[in-house]
């Protein structure tokens, strides 16, 4: 367990609502309204635990005839405390969970179900969504110019600012017979 | 007219006060976002208090004009939340979701306290 999820995994258990319903499935498997009724939380706010602690990988969830049943992950809980401590990480794995983090935060707060709200004004930023919307782009492959705004407007409304960056980013290249996606490094 | 706003006013403060302290309780017992749905649920509440006294500022004390004003607002800033619920919900994000509903659930209380109030109280 690395230490981004060891510190995910003590984030989500920390909430007695959580610890509750945790419990609750440590009798038997049960879906929300059951959880619900047992702990006297409404089925919304269930839910809303249930998809942290299922985001967590601390429950995973299946399908029951009309229910979706909801059970503990028991793998998780048989990682000791003293493991996680005495696992070590090196300075380039920190590292690189640190840029993962902060990329994932600039997509959480400059898309929304996979639409741009704004482009940034940090460049770093910009850099971030621009990749994000090249991902869309496949490589050894030549589109129009129409093509290539109809797929940005995809994401953002004002497609021409974008794939203008795109072009000073280098994450797309021109020339006369249209364009293509540069593979980074 | 001077009832029916301080019966409203009196509504938004109980209410308010309520939320608050079942967001101290929450937090003293560890359940943070739950205490953090209560203080979502105050805030809606307080928009409305700040609304209802520009209501009664743009009514210049008629009763109508601040009632339509009022609801007008309870119609307009909600639909954006409606909104939101329904593209939460359409993409199966259910911390959203409960978010977009605690604030509607708390509007259409509000909406029902506000009608009640305004038709009964002379």
């Amino acid at each position: 367990m690395t230490e981004t999820e060891a510190i995910r995994l003590f984030k989500c258990l920390s909430d007695k609502s959580r610890l509750q319903i945790l419990k609750s499935l440590m009798i038997e498997d049960m879906y929300v309204e059951r959880l619900a009724e047992r702990l006297g939380l409404t089925p919304p706010t269930v839910s809303f635990h249930l998809k942290k602690l299922t985001e967590a990988n601390i429950v995973t969830s299946y399908k029951s005839q009309y229910y979706m049943m909801y059970r503990l992950n028991r793998e998780i809980f048989e990682t000791s405390i003293l493991e996680i401590l005495e696992e070590k990480s090196d300075d380039a794995d920190i590292q690189e969970q640190r840029d993962e983090e902060y990329r994932q935060k600039v997509i959480d707060t400059f898309f929304i179900y996979g639409k741009l709200k704004s482009i940034p004004s940090q460049i770093k930023k910009e850099r971030i969504v621009l990749e994000v919307i090249a991902e869309s782009f496949e490589f050894d492959r030549i589109y129009t110019e129409k093509e290539v705004n109809l797929m940005i407007a995809d994401f953002y409304d004002d497609f021409c600012t974008i794939r203008r960056d795109m072009v000073a980013e280098k994450l797309l290249a021109r020339n006369a017979a249209g364009y293509w996606r540069i593979k980074t490094v | 007219m001077n009832e029916k706003i301080k019966h409203m006013n009196q509504f938004f403060d109980n209410q308010i006060q309520l939320c608050r302290q079942q967001e101290k309780n929450l937090q003293e017992d560890d359940r943070r976002d739950e205490a953090n749905f209560q203080k979502i649920k105050a805030n809606v509440y307080d928009i409305f208090k700040t609304i209802l006294t520009v209501a009664q500022k743009v009514g210049n004390g008629n009763s109508q004009s601040i009632k339509q004003f009022f609801w007008a607002k309870t119609e307009q800033i909600p639909a954006s939340w409606k909104a939101a619920y329904e593209a939460a919900k359409l993409h199966d994000d259910t911390e959203n979701m409960v978010v977009e509903m605690i604030k509607l659930d708390t509007i259409q209380e509000i909406r029902d306290e506000f009608l009640t109030c305004w038709e009964e109280i002379k």
